[in-house]
């Protein structure tokens, strides 16, 4: 089947496709103000004419390219091109100064490489078998992924957790507004037909993302970009193979990390950042040039990128936000992600497999041709790009379905969005909300007519029982007071 | 997480919001969740059409509404106990120019919700770049500003038929 998957993939200009998506998602991710989640959004308004498999191999090398491109303006300007790359600048920049820039990005490229590839080898491996034991979950089981998936974004994605929580039910709000399903009443319209129609998912992700990431990045102060002398960007064999335990922890926790909805990349590479340093024999390092620190910064978030794609192709549940858009481009492009996936297309995880490992290597490549390149686009003021990227975002919330009133929704999105982060309002929860809006609506509704209103369903049936204690668990570990406790313990003994 | 936290470069820019901040939020978003609650009540039941009235419309957006109301007063305690009441000081923080933010606001507005759909796509994205970049360019001086005026234009041009050429005529979509 994976042989299937590759011969598929690779078929009718696949490489071209691969070439200039990975290219363009590298440049996105470079460019500070520019996030992975705001390109892949962007890029699936390129997508729409295409057929499905080409559309997702776009996408996909796009989110791949975005997460590794972050690196680069990481190592040479000590900027994160993503919030995922916040992690490389400890020790990356440091490296630079050194006069090892050209050495950190060879690490960055072997780390961030490997990731992916565990993390896809990680995919393969286990989303066909747990795609089938979410063939189990019905109505009350699918109410309570939903609900986990809110609670676990909010609780770890952001820090605050009370804000967390408001940020999803705010998303899970936003996704109820226009016709719902069992009646066809239009909720939350006051008459206006637009607004009947409902709030479309990508006018609010670039508005979201987009346009409160360019209202951000005006309001700050200027940055002075500066360059770096490069050496050799060829990695080193014995970097890896002295790394090899970090590689493989890093790997581990990312898509693990990856798989819980809503976290993400970042958390992926601080965490992995973290274990590294408490496991590592020259901790003394981390934070002034460590290779072992840059290493397992980068592997940790490129592992997440496969691993956050797993719950989206057997729950229907993205485990990052980009991974949120990359789940509407699927549904926009007819595909059906979730538990169904295991029977109607099983082949289709394994399609996304070699789309992951085509992008890989591209990344690759472009880790080893585009230094210089990428330096001068780097130095691109943002008073030049920031104008350019709104037009974008204009034209990808109109592009689906050519309504000004989405521009609208694009504008009002961007606007709140960015008050909400000034605010310090995570916004993974939020978007984890409008995503999963309609799963939670369905089944909690679905499931209180199966039981003829009654609740006990959501409780007593084993996997609902066990999702239902998970969230809880969730829940009550963001209350200070209780994970205190918890510490305090572990402390004692 | 906290170690984690710790390390963060960014620890400057996520600092939290202050009580006072958070105590207006609380308060807005209180409104705002019963707001949904009252909205919700109001929505027809069907009940004659499911015979239970469990498929009524307002049922989950009333427990969002509900969820929403009850984390802002925990916000609005939380903000409370920390000194909202006592603080005194802007609501508003965060490093950053307003009148910047203000210039890119305003642009913005201007440009996706008056401009476009009343004059050609291409043009509307090229006066656009051309302002905002001429706009927030006007501040480094009148040294060689004629030519950053002449390269603002252009790269607004460039922009405006390149959409057009990539979107319209490549990608085959339409444009406002």
């Amino acid at each position: 089947m994976l042989a299937g998957g590759f011969g598929h993939v690779l078929g009718g200009g696949a490489v071209w496709h691969a070439l200039w998506a990975t290219l363009i998602g590298i440049i996105i991710g470079a460019l500070p103000g520019l996030t992975a989640t705001m390109g892949v959004a962007l890029l699936t308004t390129l997508t729409f004419g295409m057929g499905a498999d080409k559309a997702m191999l776009v996408l996909v090398c796009v989110y791949v390219g975005a997460i590794y491109g972050g690196s680069r303006s990481a190592i040479l300007l000590n900027i994160p091109g993503t919030p995922a790359s916040a992690a490389s600048t400890l020790d990356g920049y440091p490296l630079a100064r050194q006069g090892l820039a050209g050495r950190a990005m060879g690490i960055s490229t072997s780390g961030s490489w490997l990731g992916t590839l565990f993390g896809t080898a990680m995919l393969a491996l286990f989303a066909p078998s747990f795609g089938e034991f979410a063939l189990q979950f019905g109505s009350y089981e699918m109410f309570w992924v939903a609900m986990f998936g809110i609670v676990i974004a909010g609780s770890l994605s952001g820090g605050d957790a009370l804000k967390g929580y408001i940020a999803g039910f705010i998303g899970l709000f936003v996704a109820t507004v226009g016709q719902e399903t069992n009646h066809a009443y239009a909720r939350f319209a006051f008459g206006n037909a637009d607004l009947a129609g409902g709030l479309g998912l990508l006018p609010v992700l670039v508005g979201v993302f987009g346009v409160a990431e360019v209202l951000s990045s005006m309001r700050g102060p200027a940055v002075k970009a500066v360059s770096s002398k490069i050496d050799s960007v060829i990695p080193r064999i014995r970097d890896v193979t002295q790394y090899w335990k970090t590689i493989l922890r890093s790997g581990a926790l990312g898509t693990f990390i990856g798989a819980m909805p809503g976290l993400g990349e970042d958390i992926a590479a601080w965490t992995s950042y973290a274990a590294a340093k408490r496991a590592s024999a020259e901790r003394e390092k981390f934070g002034k040039g460590s290779i072992e620190g840059l290493m397992a910064a980068e592997t940790g978030e490129s592992a997440c990128v496969p691993g956050a794609i797993i719950p989206v192709l057997t729950l229907a549940v993205p485990g990052s936000a980009p991974a949120a858009v990359l789940m509407a481009a699927m549904m926009i492009h007819g595909l059906n992600p979730g538990p169904m996936l295991a029977i109607s297309a099983p082949e289709f995880i394994y399609q996304i497999v070699a789309m992951l490992v085509i992008a890989d290597m591209v990344k690759m490549f472009y880790g080893l041709v585009l230094v210089r390149p990428l330096l001068w686009i780097l130095l691109i003021p943002r008073e030049r790009l920031m104008p350019v990227v709104f037009v974008l975002c204009t034209v990808g919330a109109f592009a689906i379905t050519s309504r000004l009133f989405d521009i609208w929704v694009m504008l009002g999105a961007g606007l709140v969005g960015f008050i909400l982060r000034e605010l310090r309002f995570p916004m993974a929860p939020l978007i984890l909300g409008i995503v999963l809006g309609e799963l939670l609506d369905k089944n909690l509704l679905r499931g209180l007519v199966l039981s003829g209103g009654d609740v006990t369903p959501f409780f007593t049936r084993p996997i609902s029982m066990g999702l239902c204690a998970l969230t809880l668990a969730a829940a009550l570990w963001s209350v200070p007071g209780v994970s205190g406790l918890f510490r305090r313990r572990r402390a004692d003994a | 997480m906290s170690e984690v936290e710790a390390e963060s470069p960014f620890d400057g820019e996520k600092a939290p919001a202050s009580p006072r901040a958070d105590l207006v939020t609380a308060a807005v978003l209180l409104a705002f969740g019963l707001g949904i609650v009252a909205h919700s009540f109001q929505m027809p039941r069907f009940v004659e059409q499911s015979g239970t009235g469990l498929t009524a419309p307002g049922i989950v957006p009333g427990f969002h509404g509900t969820m929403i109301a009850l984390l802002a007063i925990l916000l609005g305690l939380r903000a409370a106990r920390r000194g909202g009441w006592a603080a005194r000081g802007p609501v508003a923080q965060g490093s950053g120019d307003g009148r910047r933010l203000a210039l890119a606001t305003g642009l913005g507005v201007l440009y996706a919700g008056v401009i476009v759909g009343r004059v050609p796509f291409w043009l509307a994205s090229a006066l656009f770049v051309f302002a905002f970049t001429a706009a927030f360019e006007w501040d480094q001086g009148p040294e060689r500003r004629i030519r950053r005026l002449a390269e603002a234009a252009l790269i607004g041009l460039g922009t405006g038929i390149a959409v057009m050429l990539v979107f319209e005529d490549l990608f085959l979509l339409r444009l406002p």
